[in-house]
């Protein structure tokens, strides 16, 4: 078969005359963003009093959207739609040039389509939210290493408090999926590119819209209402809650279409041959994921278009003076919110499942278990929501039932346990970087599970509500059990997406730090926590200075460790060893294409005849 | 015949295109629905819950049932004709024409609708009663759904009226906005009934 790809090195480099697109790029973008957030900020400024509260709400959510908006404009995001409109499709020509073909680096600044293109740019996004996350928990803890610290202002605390948890959230929900999912997946499923290129792009560069507005809130007075935005607190909080509100809103679009396109790719563009018991496991895990997402992500969307509208319009959705309530928005974001504990674990543990019969040249014990387990956890999660109320003096009778239901979520979370272990089970692992995190996720995943059965328990939780335990409780199953295998993803598939070996010495003093600096920092939030010390507080008593300390001094073993690893990063991508083609010897078919991969990944599109964890069988 | 097919870069047939298509946007759907369900969840959480007795306005200003029906009722048309469309591919055209007056005639009611609502406190400015925050949301994702629906029928008459684009994935793409059009009728009903337990 002949591709397009094929004919790059003799055609000339695509270059449709007259068509808008080869004129728009990020810089078009800004200057059209901001001129469209500018000019919606005069005009309404003029039209209404910005002193009074809801008017000055109204003005600032407008020029955020329109910043977005413009953004896209300007980058040329609404070229397709509005061909489509008018009836003049894009020219192959054009859908050529879209794609980045032989635009070098310049494709990463444009509206590229190719999703491997896609996926640098998320991975590249996701670094950037990480470390600005990261830092703000370092102040975080700086401020917590002694009682009584005066090194930030109590207001400033909650913000950073609050912007620290969207942050991470935000990147953690798209850590796998966004580099990996975008990267990787489709040339493991053996598809040309995505389902939709176009909605591709448009995925990423709606989300790039969202971080200079979630960054705003910081110039606009912050956000008092930690990451969970409780109503009426957010309703009543000042004009940073603003930016909080969009980004939210921005990021749930950005996840739809994302959500959309992977969901459509893995279900319609799988090679000849790759039935779906052939399907790698990190491609189940992330479309469960996505598909988990689709569905989650709009009910927090409508509590914050709600609270957007108590704060710029008045109405009445959490205001008890005019019937509104509290739990209503508690139960809008919680039905969002405990699907997305597993909208970002559920990747992230996938791509150790993908890992480990790779390194211990044993096939994945198990497929089915491994399936019925991701499926169960989607299942369950959308029937647990309640847990995170038990306090809040909502239908106590239901306590009961909700506790069963998130207890019950521990047995499809054993059976990937029993996966992972069944793989390892007498085989001789290669104690590689990726390897290392699958016993570091065993680990840490084993102590977020069981310290998560006391949580779900309604006794328990009635006393440790609210305290650093539950802190210390959820960031080991996201940051060490999802992070730490997205951190794996990145050491395996950095050769795929890099065409280098990720700096071998740097990536293992990274483990150590990170992964003893969190057992370090979690260790000690856990003894502050059970001792009763509440969480989001500035300040402490005097009996938790030790455990506070311990902690602290973790939390800079773990910046230390995460400042190796973009070293590692950035150092290899520029200087590090040539990779071979398939430098783990796996048996997947991203490793069956060169770097840099072709335009449209496979030369002759594969035909699948065994799954990809044959390892120890013999070849028929 | 349209390039978009002839040199697509995924070199598939326009069948294999369309149903990936309607694939995307039934997926679309699915979120779309998850929003429909949030809303028509608060607002019986509200009504029922009923919190210090402001479920209803001061004085009792609320929409008659009917108008939740009126203002939805060219989402019904809109899909119906659509539907009538599919099955005679001669006059596309035409049939587009008249789903996308429906769209935009409905659209216009509910901007109508919105813009003279009775339940604004005429000092404060401030919407009185929960249910005037939910019939509100409720009325504003049904333009969100007519804005929509009026641009890809928009779409489908200027493109009707055109010889360049490929039949079959042409006739994919209608099949594909039927998913949408037959969706936010249905989205509509449910928002209509729900309206009509004040």
């Amino acid at each position: 078969m002949t591709t397009l790809d094929q004919h790059v090195g003799t055609r000339p480099i695509p270059n449709p005359k007259n068509s808008l697109i080869t004129k728009l790029n990020a810089g078009t973008g800004l200057i059209v963003g901001i001129i469209f957030a500018a000019a919606t900020y005069k005009g309404l400024s003029a039209l209404v009093d910005t002193s009074i509260y809801h008017f000055q709400n109204q003005v600032l959510l407008a020029t955020m959207f329109m910043w977005s908006i413009g953004f896209l404009v300007g980058i040329g995001a609404f070229i397709g739609p509005v061909r489509w409109l008018i009836g003049k499709d894009l020219t192959a020509e054009e859908q050529l040039y879209m794609a980045g073909d032989g635009q070098g680096i310049k494709r990463y600044f444009k509206y590229c389509t190719d999703h491997k293109v896609v996926g640098i740019q998320y991975l590249w996004g996701v670094i950037a939210l990480l470390a600005v996350g990261g830092a703000m928990a370092m102040m975080i803890r700086t401020n917590l290493a002694n009682p009584g610290g005066q090194f930030i202002t109590p207001s400033v605390y909650n913000s950073l408090v609050g912007l620290h948890g969207i942050t991470m959230i935000i990147a953690m929900i798209i850590v796998a999926t966004g580099p990996f999912g975008n990267y990787i997946m489709p040339i493991m499923i053996g598809a040309a590119d995505m389902a939709f290129p176009r909605l591709n792009a448009l995925s990423w560069w709606v989300l790039f819209t969202a971080i200079p507005v979630l960054c705003s809130a910081w110039f606009l007075g912050g956000i008092p209402t930690g990451w969970t935005a409780y109503a009426p607190l957010s309703v009543q909080a000042g004009p940073g809650m603003n930016a909080f509100i969009a980004t939210i809103i921005i990021f749930a679009v950005s996840t739809a279409v994302a959500g959309a396109n992977i969901t459509a790719t893995v279900v319609a563009m799988r090679a000849k041959g790759m039935s779906w018991n052939r399907v790698p496991i990190f491609v189940i895990g992330a479309t469960v994921s996505v598909a988990l997402a689709i569905p989650a992500f709009p009910t927090f969307m409508l509590s914050m278009i709600m609270t957007a509208m108590d704060r710029s319009f008045l109405t009445g959705f959490f205001d008890a003076n005019v019937g509104g309530t509290g739990w209503l928005y508690a139960h809008l974001f919680w039905i969002m919110g405990h699907p997305e504990v597993y909208v970002i674990l559920i990747p992230g543990v996938a791509v150790l499942m993908e890992i480990v019969p790779v390194f211990v040249r044993k096939p994945l014990f198990s497929y089915t278990a491994a399936i019925v387990g991701f499926a169960g956890i989607a299942g369950l999660s959308v029937l647990v929501w309640a847990h995170h109320m038990y306090i809040s003096g909502w239908m106590p009778m239901l306590n009961g039932p909700f506790m069963v239901t998130t207890e019950m979520i521990s047995v499809p979370t054993g059976l990937i346990f029993l996966v992972i272990l069944g793989t390892l089970w007498n085989g001789k692992p290669w104690l590689k970087v990726p390897m290392l995190s699958v016993y570091a996720f065993l680990w840490n995943m084993l102590i977020g599970g069981i310290t998560g059965l006391y949580l779900s328990d309604v006794p328990a939780d009635m006393y440790l509500h609210g305290s650093m335990y539950v802190t210390a409780h959820f960031h080991y199953t996201l940051m060490g059990a999802a992070l730490t295998g997205a951190v794996a993803g990145l050491s395996y598939w950095y050769p795929k997406m890099t065409g280098h070996m990720l700096h071998e010495r740097a990536s293992y003093i990274s483990f150590w730090l990170v992964q003893i600096g969190f057992q370090v920092l979690y260790l000690g939030m856990f003894i502050a926590g059970a001792e009763g010390q509440p969480r989001r507080v500035v300040d402490y008593a005097e009996q938790y200075a030790t455990s506070n300390m311990v902690s602290t001094i973790g939390a800079y073993t773990i910046g230390i460790g995460f400042i190796v690893l973009l070293w590692a990063v950035i150092h290899s991508w520029r200087h590090g060893k040539i990779a071979p083609m398939n430098p783990w010897g796996a048996k997947s078919l991203e490793w069956t294409v060169p770097y840099p991969v072709p335009l449209v990944n496979f030369d002759t599109p594969p035909v699948v005849t065994s799954d990809p964890y044959g390892y120890g069988r013999s070849e028929k | 015949m349209s390039t978009d097919t002839k040199f697509h870069i995924h070199h598939d047939a326009p069948e294999v295109i369309g149903r990936r298509e309607r694939l995307g946007v039934r997926l679309l759907i699915v979120a779309d629905g998850a929003f429909v369900f949030g809303m028509i969840f608060s607002y019986f959480y509200l009504r029922n819950l009923d919190q210090n007795g402001g479920w209803i306005p001061k004085e009792g200003h609320t929409l008659s049932v009917s108008s939740g029906w009126m203002a939805i009722l060219p989402l019904i048309v809109g899909a119906v004709v659509h539907k009538l469309a599919q099955r005679d591919p001669s006059h596309q055209g035409s049939f587009s024409l008249i789903t996308l007056a429906a769209y935009l005639y409905g659209g216009y009611y509910q901007l109508h609708q919105l813009s003279t609502m009775p339940f604004i406190d005429g000092e404060s400015g401030a919407f009185e009663g929960a249910y005037a925050s939910c019939w509100t949301v409720i009325a504003a994702a049904n333009m969100f759904h007519y804005i929509l629906a009026a641009f890809i029928a928009l779409g489908l008459v200027l493109r009707s009226r055109r010889a360049t684009v490929d039949p079959v994935l042409e006739t994919w793409r209608i099949r594909t906005a039927a998913s949408w059009f037959t969706w936010v009728a249905v989205s509509g009903v449910a928002c209509a009934i729900t309206t009509s337990f004040i």
